[in-house]
């Protein structure tokens, strides 16, 4: 069987600056995999282990990305694939599902496609669903464990884990799959497995490898800026926690807080 | 293309509030845009539901019922979407944020070749021309979305946006449409509420404990007694999270729920940035923590400094006393 993790790499937190050109400038802050990738390579190692193949990582990115392709690498996928070009700079998440695709449909062999539940930076979580419908495949997004995965039947069923409920799913593969952070502990790589992989190269795939031209996003952000600054705040003093914490509770009730 | 079509979310047979601000602000949208306010529904009930949402002031309601739509599957719920889309030629389709209508705007857009924006916090139109606010980075970008001319825009809009739309209204219409045939590639085989959660996006007052709590045992002790006594939700840092001692639906964060009640309590917590950027939208911000440097003070409405220990079994006296409860 084939899986396939889409991998994004984010900062590790968002303190992040807006250029003057309205790109993110993410400059100075650590780059990690995006947290629930984590989670998705993990489930994928898991499936993999049982039915055996290929689990391939494929990022939409640039060659600085390479670093997290190798910790997953080290974390023990078998595969790695890097979609690069100018041309797929900016590119909203349908267009950037479009373009992975183009490169699913060029494999040829995936059956089952595992990514995050949303990207830490943009947080959209458009992606899956806009590549299950880019590639005709169902989705079945959100989802808190996979039941049963059955290459030789083509089905998986699993969990889905919204706000306030519960559905169990069987899907035909193949199928994209989105994970949130509950659904395993992924592992960490040894050190001799990190070791092992710092000279490998993904394979690059870029526009004309996969066929795809005159790139267009519906979507262009026009404005880009921080937040309002929240209203400056009051501590709350007084002789004793008793008394403090009666001033609380007044202040809240005479503001209609509570 | 012109006017708005809301995607109608609904509880029981009662329209969603959601839908209830998506329909307010609709109105004003629709006529921005120089066409009628029209709604879907989908779904066994739609026909009880159609009739509360021509109340709420939609001109035209399209219903899609049909046994393949008896319980939520994309497949299903994006053809009749589709077909409402068709019917009523919008330039703006409308729904809500929650998962369920990530699963279904998402696809939707992608079928359509729409222009997407996901958590939208507020719309504008000018000249024709629609725009879309919404926040990235967990609240430290906002950003406005334009879109290419002519393409129909799918806006996925975070809760308490809008204000709802008044009851009363009538003379709408209520038009059936047939589900167009689509094979529905999913199996759902069984919808259990969870038990016991409190939804954390939907609550209004939510206290959240973290490493500050000391252990397991000690949060317990403290936050759902502050919790019960507001009649809020309690939540929870990652820290405690990853130490096992609440389950991750309480997670707030960057990596949980993105909350924005009228009143958040964080209580033993740092105010790391990842913390930060799921509840620093909320209207009120309380903060409790021994140290007076601790960088959630930042953004607290109301700062105290003391002992978790001390405070909050007092705080809960006090608001049992003063709110009777
Ligand atoms: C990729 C990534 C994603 C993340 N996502 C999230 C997320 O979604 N949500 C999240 O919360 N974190 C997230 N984090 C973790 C975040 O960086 C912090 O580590 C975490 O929020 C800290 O939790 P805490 O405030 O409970 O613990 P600490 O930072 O240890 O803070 C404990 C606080 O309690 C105070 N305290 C101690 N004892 C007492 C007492 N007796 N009385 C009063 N105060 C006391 C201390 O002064 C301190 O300020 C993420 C991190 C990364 C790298
Ligand atoms: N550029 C990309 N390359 C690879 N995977 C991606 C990319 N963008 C998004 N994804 C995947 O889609 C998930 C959801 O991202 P998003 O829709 O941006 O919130 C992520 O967790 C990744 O698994």
């Amino acid at each position: 069987m084939h899986i396939l993790v889409c991998l994004k790499q984010v900062p590790r937190d968002n303190s992040v600056k807006i250029n003057p050109d309205l790109s993110v400038n993410a400059d100075g802050i650590e780059k990690i995999m995006n947290l629930f990738d984590e989670y998705a390579i993990e489930e994928g190692l898991v499936w993999n282990e049982q039915h055996g193949g290929k689990l391939t990582i494929l990022s939409l990115g640039t060659d600085t990305w390479v670093e997290q392709i190798r910790r997953a690498l080290a974390m023990g996928a078998t595969d790695s694939l890097l979609l690069s070009d100018p041309a797929f700079a900016n590119l909203d998440a349908l267009a950037a599902a479009k373009v992975v695709a183009a490169a699913v449909k060029k494999l040829g062999d995936v059956d089952m496609i595992l990514t995050g539940r949303n990207s830490t930076d943009d947080e959209s979580g458009a992606f899956a669903p806009a590549l299950a419908r880019a590639l005709g495949w169902p989705q079945v997004t959100y989802v808190g464990k996979v039941l049963e995965v059955d290459p030789a039947g083509k089905r998986v069923s699993a969990e889905r884990h919204l706000e306030t409920m519960v559905e169990t799913v069987s899907a035909a593969l193949p199928a994209v799959l989105s994970v949130i952070k509950d659904i395993n502990s992924p592992r960490y790589p040894s050190l001799l497995k990190i070791k092992r992989v710092t000279k490998i190269e993904p394979p690059v795939w870029n526009a004309a490898d996969l066929g795809v031209t005159g790139l267009t996003s519906a979507s262009t952000v026009t404005k880009r800026v921080p937040p309002p600054p929240r209203p400056k705040g009051a501590l709350i003093d007084g002789p004793d926690t008793a008394t403090k914490v009666k001033k609380l509770v007044d202040t809240l009730l005479e503001s209609q807080i509570i | 293309m012109s006017g708005v079509l809301v995607f109608i979310e609904q509880v029981g047979d009662e329209v969603a509030a959601i839908s209830r601000e998506l329909l307010g602000q609709g109105q004003a949208l629709a006529a921005a845009l120089g066409g009628p306010l029209s709604a879907v529904v989908i779904g066994a009930q739609a026909g009880t539901v159609a009739a509360k949402v021509v109340a709420l002031g939609a001109t035209t309601v399209y219903t899609v019922t049909d046994p393949a739509l008896a319980v939520y599957t994309t497949d299903g719920y994006v053809a009749a979407a589709q077909a409402a889309v068709a019917a009523a030629q919008p330039a703006l389709v409308l729904a809500g944020a929650s998962f369920q209508a990530r699963d279904f705007g998402a696809a939707l857009a992608a079928d359509l070749d729409a222009g997407l924006a996901v958590d939208v916090t507020d719309l504008q139109v000018a000249g024709g021309a629609i725009t879309a606010i919404s926040p990235s980075h967990g609240g430290n970008v906002v950003n406005t979305y334009s879109f290419t001319p002519g393409t129909l825009v799918v806006a996925l809009v975070r809760k308490q946006s809008f204000a709802e739309a008044a009851d009363g209204a009538s003379g709408g219409t209520v038009t059936a449409l047939a589900l167009p045939a689509t094979t529905i590639r999913t199996q759902v085989t069984s919808v259990a509420p969870k038990s016991g959660v409190v939804n954390l996006t939907d609550a209004a007052i939510i206290i959240s404990g973290g490493r500050g709590l000391g252990d397991k045992d000690n949060y317990y002790k403290l936050i759902p007694a502050v919790a019960e006594a507001l009649g809020g939700a309690y939540g929870a840092s990652r820290a405690v999270v990853d130490a096992g001692w609440v389950p991750y639906e309480h997670q707030v964060g960057q990596t949980g729920k993105t909350v924005s009640p009228k009143l958040y309590i964080a209580a033993g917590i740092s105010g790391a940035i990842q913390h930060l950027a799921g509840m620093r939208t909320s209207r009120n911000i309380v903060a409790i923590n021994k140290d007076p440097d601790a960088p959630i003070f930042r953004v607290a409405t109301l700062g105290l400094v003391g002992d978790v220990n001390d405070v909050l079994p007092l705080l809960t006296a006090e608001l049992k006393r003063r709110l009777g409860r």
